[in-house]
C-alpha cells in the first residue's frame, strides 16, 4: 500500500472506506475497464445529439413547412423554400455580401498577421509588453468592439473622420456606416481590427519552432530576407497557417455581433452577411420555416468550403 | 570604398534597421491599442465635450460621472445573468469535455477517429442554422428566458472547443507517469483523477478561461432567447445605452469599459497556457 492510499484509508471510515474499496479495486481488465473509454465520451456525445443533432433534425423538418409567426403550424411545402430562397436576388445579394467579408477579412487577417508576428518576433526593448499589448482587439467583446468602431466611424464625432478634418480633406462628415458605398468598408475595418490579433498570437508561437540551423543556412548561402521568408520560414509554419485561415474562415463566417451592431445588415441590406440576415427573417420578420431553410443552405455552402479545404491540404501534402 | 568605410556602412545599416522596427513597432500598437485608449478616454470625458469636434484625444477635465451612469440598477442586473450564465457554462462545459478529451487523447478504443470527427464537424456548423429549431425547442420546454436556455445553448459550441483545447494538454503530460501508476497497482481511473487531472489543472483552468471568455461576449442566442429585459446578458444590455435619437456615447462607452474588465483581467492571468492551449490544439487537431 501506497503512502497516499494509507492516508485515504486512515482519513475515511466504515462504509465509505467499504465503497472507495469497491470503487478502487475495480481493475483495468475488468468489463468496467473496457468500456471506460466509452463511458468517458458517452456524456458528450449524448449532449452533441440532444442539443446539435437534434436541432439540425428539426431544422430539416421546418425546412419543409411554411411555418411562421402568425401561421405557427405551417403546412408542408416541400423544397418550395429552397427553391424560393436560389431564385431570391437577396439571396444572392447575402452570398456575395459574405464572400467578400469573409475573404477580404480572412486574407487581412493572415497577411497583417504574419506581418506583425514577423515584426514582434525580432529583438527589441519592450517586447513583451508589445506582445500583451496587441492581443487585446481579440480579448475585446463583439458588441463592444462593434459600438467602438461605430463611435470611432460616427459623422460628426468620430476621431476618423477627426482625423480627415485636422488632414484638410474637403468634407469630412463622411457618414461610413450609413452610406451604401462606405457601409461594408467599416464593418470589414473592425473585423480585421479585432481579428487580426489571433493571427499573430498563432504565427508568433509558430516562429518559435523555426529551426534555427535552418536559417542560418540560408543566410550562409546568402538567401535575402524575402527568400528566407519564402523558401523557409512560412514552409515551417504552414501547418499553423493553414488550421488559423481554416479557423479565422469559419469564425468570420459565422460572425455576427460586428455587423449586427454597427449596421443591422443596412443600409437596404449592403452588409447582411447569412448569420444576421437569418437571424433578421427568423427573429425579426417572424419566417421560422424561411429562416430554417436559410441555415440550411448557409450549413451546406460551408460544409462545401471546409471539405474542399481541407482535401486541398491533403493533396498538397501527398505532393510534399 | 575602403575596408573602413564598409564597417561604417555596415554599423550605420544596422543602426537604420532598429530605428525601422521600432516605428513599425509604435505603428502597429497605435494602430491596435489606439481605439481601446480612445473608448477609455471617452468614458472619462464630461458629456459636453464628447460633443465636440474634431473630438479631443484626452478628456480635458477627466470625470468618473459616466461610470456612474453605467452603474445602474438594471445594468448590475445584467452583470449578474453573466456572470451565473458564463460560470455555470464554463464547469458543465469543463465536465463534459475533460472526460471526453481524456479519452480521445489517451485510451485507444474503436471508433477513436471517426468520433473524434463528429466533434470538429460541430465546430464547422454556423450558430445561425441552429437559432431557429432550438428556439422553437426551448419554448415548447418552457425554457425561453430562463438560464438553463442559455447554457444550453452555449455548450453546442464550448463543449467541442474544450475538447479540442483539452486534448491538446492532456497529450503534453508523460504517459509515462501513468504507466508507473498503473504497474504500482493503480487503476486507469484512479491514476486519472490522481495524477493526470491535478498535472491538467493549467490546461484546465486555461481551457475555462476561453470558454468563459466566448460565452461571456455572445450575442446571439441571447438576444433570442432571453427577450425579456431582466434576463438580457450584458452584450445585450449594453445596448441599452443607445438612444433611439442621441446616444450618450459617454455612458456607453463606461459601460462597455465595465464589459471588457472581467475578460482582460481574466486574460491578462492565463495569456500564456491559452496561447499553448490555441497552438497545441491547432497542431495536434
Amino acid at each position: 500500500m501506497t503512502s497516499t492510499d494509507k492516508a485515504l484509508v486512515s482519513s475515511s471510515s466504515g462504509l465509505i472506506r467499504e465503497v472507495r474499496r469497491l470503487f478502487w479495486t475495480v481493475r483495468d481488465h475488468s468489463l468496467f475497464a473496457g468500456t471506460l473509454p466509452y463511458l468517458f465520451i458517452l456524456p458528450t456525445f449524448i449532449l452533441i445529439g440532444l442539443i446539435v443533432v437534434y436541432p439540425i433534425l428539426q431544422a430539416f423538418y421546418l425546412s419543409l413547412l411554411d411555418v411562421q409567426f402568425i401561421n405557427p403550424q405551417g403546412n408542408f411545402v416541400g423544397l418550395r423554400n429552397i427553391t424560393n430562397i436560389l431564385q431570391s436576388s437577396i439571396f444572392w445579394l447575402v452570398f456575395r455580401n459574405s464572400a467578400i467579408w469573409t475573404s477580404v477579412v480572412v486574407l487581412f487577417q493572415f497577411g497583417l498577421g504574419l506581418a506583425t508576428a514577423l515584426l514582434l518576433n525580432q529583438e527589441f526593448y519592450g517586447r513583451t509588453l508589445a506582445r500583451a499589448l496587441i492581443i487585446l482587439p481579440w480579448v475585446t467583446p463583439g458588441v463592444i468592439t462593434g459600438l467602438l468602431w461605430r463611435l470611432l466611424l460616427e459623422p460628426n464625432l468620430g476621431i476618423v473622420n477627426g482625423i480627415l478634418a485636422t488632414l484638410g480633406v474637403v468634407n469630412p462628415n463622411i457618414p461610413w456606416l450609413s452610406q451604401p458605398s462606405t457601409a461594408m468598408l467599416g464593418v470589414i475595418a473592425s473585423a480585421i481590427w479585432k481579428g487580426t490579433p489571433f493571427s499573430t498570437v498563432m504565427y508568433l508561437a509558430a516562429l518559435q519552432g523555426v529551426p534555427e540551423e535552418l536559417l542560418d543556412a540560408a543566410k550562409i548561402d546568402g538567401a535575402t530576407g524575402w527568400k528566407r521568408l519564402l523558401y523557409v520560414i512560412i514552409p515551417s509554419i504552414s501547418p499553423v497557417i493553414r488550421i488559423t485561415v481554416l479557423l479565422t474562415t469559419i469564425w468570420t463566417a459565422n460572425y455576427f455581433d460586428i455587423i449586427y451592431v454597427m449596421t443591422e445588415g443596412g443600409p437596404i441590406n449592403q452588409t447582411h452577411i447569412f448569420p444576421t440576415y437569418i437571424y433578421e427573417l427568423g427573429f425579426r420578420r417572424g419566417k421560422t420555416s424561411m429562416a430554417a431553410a436559410f441555415g440550411l443552405v448557409t450549413a451546406t455552402l460551408l460544409l462545401i468550403f471546409s471539405l474542399w479545404y481541407i482535401r486541398e491540404l491533403n493533396k498538397r501534402k501527398a505532393l510534399e | 570604398m575602403t575596408g573602413m568605410d564598409k564597417a561604417t556602412w555596415h554599423r550605420y545599416r544596422k543602426k537604420l534597421h532598429r530605428v525601422i522596427i521600432y516605428v513599425l513597432v509604435l505603428l502597429t500598437l497605435a494602430v491596435f491599442s489606439c481605439p481601446i485608449l480612445w473608448m477609455v478616454s471617452v468614458a472619462l470625458k464630461p458629456a459636453q465635450e464628447t460633443f465636440r469636434f474634431p473630438p479631443t484625444f484626452l478628456p480635458v477635465e477627466p470625470t468618473l460621472e459616466n461610470f456612474g451612469k453605467a452603474l445602474n440598477p438594471v445594468f448590475l442586473r445584467y452583470a449578474f445573468n453573466s456572470i451565473l450564465v458564463a460560470s455555470s457554462t464554463t464547469v458543465l462545459t469543463l465536465i463534459f469535455a475533460i472526460f471526453s478529451s481524456y479519452s480521445f487523447s489517451r485510451l485507444h478504443f474503436r471508433g477513436r477517429k471517426p468520433l473524434l470527427v463528429v466533434i470538429l464537424l460541430t465546430q464547422l456548423l454556423p450558430l445561425a442554422v441552429l437559432i431557429v429549431p432550438m428556439f422553437r425547442i426551448l419554448s415548447g420546454l418552457g425554457l425561453i428566458n430562463t438560464y438553463p436556455a442559455l447554457i444550453i445553448a452555449y455548450l453546442t459550441f464550448t463543449v467541442p472547443v474544450a475538447v479540442w483545447f483539452l486534448r491538446g494538454f492532456f497529450y503534453g503530460i508523460p504517459y509515462e507517469l501513468e504507466e508507473a501508476a498503473m504497474i504500482d497497482g493503480c487503476t486507469r481511473l484512479r491514476a486519472f483523477l490522481t495524477i493526470i487531472l491535478p498535472l491538467s489543472l493549467p490546461g484546465i483552468s486555461a481551457t475555462g478561461t476561453y470558454v468563459f471568455f466566448v460565452t461571456w461576449q455572445e450575442l446571439l442566442f441571447s438576444l433570442a432567447f432571453m427577450t425579456s429585459k431582466s434576463m438580457r446578458t450584458l452584450p445585450v444590455g449594453v445596448l441599452d445605452f443607445i438612444g433611439e435619437h442621441v446616444t450618450d456615447w459617454g455612458a456607453l462607452m463606461a459601460a462597455s469599459v465595465l464589459v471588457c474588465v472581467p475578460v482582460f483581467v481574466l486574460f491578462m492571468f492565463m495569456q500564456n497556457q491559452l496561447i499553448a492551449g490555441l497552438t497545441e490544439g491547432a497542431i495536434k487537431g
